[in-house]
Formats: C-alpha cells, structure tokens, sequence
C-alpha cells in the first residue's frame, strides 16, 4: 500500500512540471494539492501529514519559489482535512467538492502569505490566481478522486480480496 | 513492533504537525535568505532535479508523443488546403531561394576580397525543456543539460527567436532557468539599433501575462509601439545585440518622467521545447581604485 502511495506521490508531482509544457493554463491544476487531499481524507492523521509533507518538498524542489513554502502549506491542509474528516462524514462524492475547493483556496493564500513575510513577492494578482487554481483543482480534483478510488477505496481492496479469494477456490477445486 | 491505537495516533497527530511545519518552516527561512542574492546556487532543488530528471525526461517523450498525434489528427482537416498553399509559396520560395544564393555568393566573394573571416561569437548547447515550474507564481523550465555539458550559473539561455533567461541552478545533468517573465528576471535593453538609440532601460518580467516591462526609458527618446527591443550586454548576464521583443504597449513619457512600456517576448515562452545555452562570460569589470578623488578625500596623511 505504502508503495503506491509513493507512486502515486511521484506520479503527481512529474505530471504536474510536465503537463504546463503542453498547455499553459494547466499549472493551475494542483495535482500533488489533490493526491494530499485524497489521502487526508481517509482518516488516518499521521499517513496524511507525512503525504502532505513529502508531496510538498517534492513540488518545491522543482519550483523557482521558496524550498518548504509547498511543504508547510500541503502539510497543514492535510492535518486540517484529515482532523474535520474524523469529526464530519464526507465520504459522499459530492461533500467533497467543498472540501477540495476550500483546499485549493487555503493552500493558495498560505503559499502567497509566507513567501510576502518572508520578503519574496510573488508577482501575479493573487485573487485572479486563486480563483483560477480554486475552479482548475476543484473540477480536476473531482474527476481525479473517482480515478483514485479505483486503487485505494475500502471497496477496490475488497473487490482486489474476493477476486484473490475467488481463484484460490477455484484453484482449490481444480486439485480435488 | 508496537502497534499504536487510532486514539494514540490522534494524541500525537500534533506533534506530528508541529514537527514538520517546524520543519518546513526552517527550510523555508534558510532558502529565503539563500534567494537574496540569486547567484548563489540552489544546491537541495537542483539535486533533486536531477535524481527525478530520467522520469521527468520519460514523461515529458511520452507526453509529446501525445500532443504530437493529438495534434497530427488534428491537423489532418486542413491539410489538402495547407497543401495548395504550400505548393504555391514553394513555388515563390524557389526564385527568391536563386536570387539569395547570387547574393550569397556575391557575398563570399566580397569577403574574400576584404579579408574577412566568419567567425560564431558564441558556443551553444543545445538542450530541451523537460520540465515546468510547477507553481503558478513562478516563471522557471528545467532544461537536460547540465555542469557536465559546459552549463555554469547565470549563463544566457536562447532560442533562434530571442532570449529566454538565465541559469539560476545547475546539477551536472540538469539545470534551472528564471524565465524573462518571472518578475525577478532583467535584462539591460535598448529600443531600436543598438549605437543608434539612447533609449536605454532594463526589461523586467511581469508575472504570468506574458509581457515584459521596461523601465527608465528617458521620455525624451522617441519610441514607438511595433520597434523592436535588444540586449546592451550592460548587465553582466546577456551578450549585447540579442532579440529580446517588440514594443506592444506605450505610454509616453516626459522630460520628467520616463516612457511606461510593454514588450512582447520574441521567444514563444510559454511553448518552450528546445533551447540553447550560451557558454558566454560578460568580461571582467574592473573594480574601481584608491586612486579616485573621493576614495583619498577622507584618507589623512
């Protein structure tokens, strides 16, 4: 399992330094902001901090901005997620439009905010950059949580189960 | 190994937290005092670079042979007209390609007379873009060469069309380059014909529309929008005589306030994939010396 999340870690991140080389307008698709989000929301605290951590060092280290700006943002999006996730159900596909739209907009401003103390100043206007990494990452994001379900929801694993489970009977009866 | 309970894993979830952003936090304060001066190089990213640099390169193949064949089937309406085109410049293309080799040939002559010789002012290396800054903020492309190519720090980075940027980070196989539109990037420019013009100033980049600005143009010099703009080679980055844009915009100055004006990049940066570095170094500046009369003003005998 943890292999996979590091794949899909990887995965994320060279999408997203390879995808605006086609297409301008792409960089305003979060994707390591959506893969944290995902992980955040499975109720595990310490997995989703760790995610959120390393997704974002990895974003920093090809980015011309400060190292650990996308680390510390990722990081407390995942924890704020992942501890409003054990107190509010929001495994409904649609609870999680919110959740990825809010995730954008905090990861946004928080990124903006600590490159300003800390003397760097990002140029773009920041509200029209929000906004367009807000509606970008929300509809991806959507789209995006359906692919993953795919490899990591309880019902893929249960699904993965019964399939082994079934040929090991088969496998069983064949020998008899 | 000890198994931790969902409620003990909770309990610790903050310290956790605190951990890491503590963590971030204090890489964050090292790389911002590192980027006061931009020439110092970005030893952790560009390392990092250049560890993920074969993926990176296996993704963006994969990712242009898509585009390609995406772009291939749609091209495919508009070929039997493009072809009729085509057919005709070929045919104007063909008597002008005749009269360019008379001349070019009259040229070699010319030279041969005069004793000239051709000589390139610069090597390059060429290399491809193989990576975008992945945050929306920045301007900056990773390109396949590196240290171990002839890079070094702050060299020039061109395409046929105009310049690009400079290197801010280099690892032997992969190195970093500010784009001239990310708003930390300049260039000393001139508008119009270097020797020619006065109308010196500095092209800054703007941010994400894609157009420069330039600043402390006298608005006494007279320009106009449509001329074009060129490196001085004042800067210490950029050889002089380089295509940086053409005026878009402009707002006219006075004896008291320099032109407000907007340059298009004549390099298509947001559709970089092959570039060159320049292996140039900006001579040496001579520091000044004690023998200036105001260094010895306030030295006592």
């Amino acid at each position: 399992m943890k292999l996979k999340i590091a794949v899909c870690v990887v995965f994320a991140v060279l999408l997203q330094t390879t995808l605006p080389r086609f297409w301008g307008p792409l960089v305003f698709v979060d994707l390591p902001l959506i893969v944290v989000t995902y992980f955040a929301l499975r109720r595990d605290v310490v997995l989703a901090l760790v995610v959120g951590c390393v997704t974002g060092l990895a974003t920093d280290a090809f980015s011309g901005g400060l190292l650990g700006a996308n680390g510390f943002t990722k990081t407390l999006v995942a924890y704020l997620i992942a501890a409003l996730v054990t107190r509010v159900m929001l495994d409904n596909p649609l609870v999680r439009i919110p959740v990825i739209a809010g995730a954008a907009a905090l990861d946004g401003v928080v990124f903006f905010l600590a490159h300003q103390i800390l003397g760097q100043r990002p140029l773009p206007p920041f509200v029209e950059t929000v906004a367009y990494k807000l509606i970008a990452t929300t509809v991806v994001g959507t789209f995006t949580f359906y692919l993953l379900d795919v490899f990591f929801s309880e019902r893929a694993r249960m699904r993965r189960q019964f399939a082994f489970r079934r040929r090991a009977a088969r496998r069983s009866l064949v020998r008899r | 190994m000890v198994m931790l309970t969902q409620r003990e894993i909770r309990r610790r979830a903050p310290l956790w937290l605190t951990g890491l952003l503590v963590l971030n936090a204090a890489l964050m304060a090292f790389s911002a005092h590192q980027s006061g001066d931009i020439t110092k190089p970005r030893v952790v990213q560009v390392w990092v670079q250049a560890l993920f640099a074969p993926a990176q390169g296996a993704v963006t193949g994969l990712g242009g042979a898509l585009s390609g064949g995406v772009r291939h089937i749609a091209s495919l309406n508009h070929a039997a007209t493009e072809n009729e085109q085509l057919k005709r410049q070929l045919a104007d293309m063909q008597t002008e390609l005749r009269d360019a080799r008379a001349a070019r040939d009259e040229n070699e002559r010319l030279k041969q007379l005069l004793g000239l010789k051709e000589e390139s002012q610069y090597t390059s290396v060429p290399a491809r873009v193989i990576a975008r800054d992945p945050n929306e903020w920045f301007n900056t492309v990773l390109i396949n060469r590196g240290s171990s190519s002839g890079v070094e720090l702050n060299m020039p980075v061109v395409t046929p069309d105009g310049i690009v940027g400079r290197v801010i980070g280099v690892s032997p196989w992969t190195a970093q380059v500010l784009l001239l539109t990310d708003e930390r990037a300049a260039a000393g420019s001139v508008v119009g014909q270097l020797g020619a013009s006065n109308a010196l100033g500095v092209v800054r980049g703007l941010g994400r529309n894609g157009l420069l600005e330039m600043r402390y143009v006298s608005g006494l010099e007279p320009v106009k929008v449509g001329d074009y703009v060129l490196t001085t080679g004042q800067d210490g980055i950029y050889p002089q005589g380089l295509n940086v844009g053409a005026v878009v915009e402009l707002r006219e100055g006075s004896a008291t306030q320099p032109h407000e004006i907007k340059v298009k990049p004549s390099a298509h940066l947001n559709a970089l994939e092959e570039v060159a570095v320049l292996l140039y170094h900006p001579p040496a500046r001579t520091a000044p010396t004690e023998t200036l009369p105001n260094m010895s003003k306030g030295k006592k005998p």
